[in-house]
């Protein structure tokens, strides 16, 4: 078979009338062919980040009116947000484990 | 040493679209593409073509990626932008999609590459060809707000009468019945939907589902899909959509004909 054929034969797909963001999204951000590109681009999140997409992919144009930006500080959504929820919850977690201890020192019987 | 880092502000690199075979080179013509820098082109390997564009590579790091993931305009702006190079090229030539964000440092090393991937392409596009991806996604009308609260006169309220208590347990608990109720219901209509357009589609996918702030307050998601369907199938499955809608009461919506993004990657 030439690729002539082939061409003969293909019918035109061009994507639907109305498209809609998410309905993308979940299209061109999803698994397709996996391809190794030379600049390693980390999308590791995607999985999140398509999660917490739809919430405000829903209504662009509302949260665009209303100003809305929670997931610039949304640990899913931004690496920096992540890092630093993350430094806050260890800094919390060590302040209670210390606490702890001095408390569970202060509350040993005497021997 | 004259090697071009993505460090130096003025290094290109190489935005893939998608690969194809015998593209017509004037159909990505005029296409924006995800740059101002140069226009969307094509480009040879040897069995296939991929369709590409020089980007500023300080525009397309890791980092500036990460930014744009996280700006809804700037996301949609390529996710737009994508599409559009991937939908124009698939409207005239086999096209296997690749995922937005695939970067290449030179025209080159895209040739280099790809041409390792052949195989992969050309049975990608032999699994798509005459097929195109339709989305169902199913949708059940929201729980209407409980009203076990109203189902008596609403009497003196500071005076509850004898037995109130254990009324008021059991309106709770037959609210809850019906709960789940409707529940069941509409997970067996979105598995009825779902079995029935796998049985004239090639191949299928589920999807997450949609939020109530997607799908809208009056209706609940129950099934995100996707189908890969023969083009001669295609009228078929509009009618059988139309069909189920009926049958099962549940609201269908249809989208398509897509280009396969969701079958081109190892199913």
């Amino acid at each position: 078979m030439s690729d002539v054929d082939f061409r003969e034969r293909f019918s035109p797909v061009s994507g639907p009338q109305t498209t809609n963001l998410a309905d993308i999204l979940e299209r061109v951000l999803d698994k397709g062919i996996v391809i190794a590109g030379d600049i390693k681009i980390d999308l590791l999140d995607i999985e999140l980040l398509t999660i917490r997409l739809r919430l405000f992919v829903a209504s662009v144009d509302t949260a665009k009116k209303a100003g809305i930006d929670w997931w610039e500080t949304d640990p899913a959504l931004s690496s920096r947000a992540s890092r630093s929820a993350l430094q806050e919850e260890n800094r919390a977690l060590r302040e209670r484990l210390e606490a702890l201890e001095t408390h569970t020192k202060d509350a040993l019987p005497k021997r | 040493m004259t090697e071009r880092g993505p460090e130096r502000s003025d290094a290109n690199a190489t935005y893939v679209f998608a690969v194809c075979r015998n593209p017509d080179p004037s159909a990505v013509a005029g296409l924006p593409g995800v740059t101002d820098k140069a226009p969307v082109s094509t480009l040879s390997l040897e069995t296939l073509t991929a369709i590409v564009q020089t980007v500023r590579a300080c525009e397309f790091t890791n980092e500036a990626w990460q930014a744009r993931l996280c700006d809804q305009r700037q996301l949609e702006r390529y996710a737009r932008a994508h599409h559009d190079v991937v939908a124009a090229v698939a409207a005239c030539c086999p096209t296997v999609p690749l995922p937005m964000a695939t970067l290449y440092q030179s025209e080159e090393r895209v040739r280099d590459a790809l041409a390792n991937e052949a195989d992969r392409f050309h049975a990608a596009l032999k699994r798509i060809a005459h097929h195109a991806e339709w989305g169902v996604k199913v949708y059940v009308p929201s729980c209407p707000p409980d009203d076990s609260n109203r189902s008596t006169t609403p009497a003196d309220r500071s005076r509850p009468a004898p037995g109130a208590g254990l009324a008021y347990l059991d309106r709770k608990r037959g609210a809850q019945e019906r709960r789940e109720r409707r529940q069941d219901e509409a997970l067996q209509a979105a598995e009825a939907v779902d079995a029935e357009v796998r049985s004239l589609a090639t191949a299928s996918r589920r999807l997450r589902l949609h939020g109530p702030q997607l799908a809208g307050e009056r209706r609940v998601q129950v099934l995100n899909a996707t189908y890969l369907v023969a083009e001669h199938r295609a009228a078929e499955l509009t009618l059988l959509a139309q069909a189920l809608g009926e049958r099962t009461g549940a609201q269908i919506e249809l989208s398509g004909p897509w280009v396969p993004y969701s079958f081109v990657g190892e199913v």
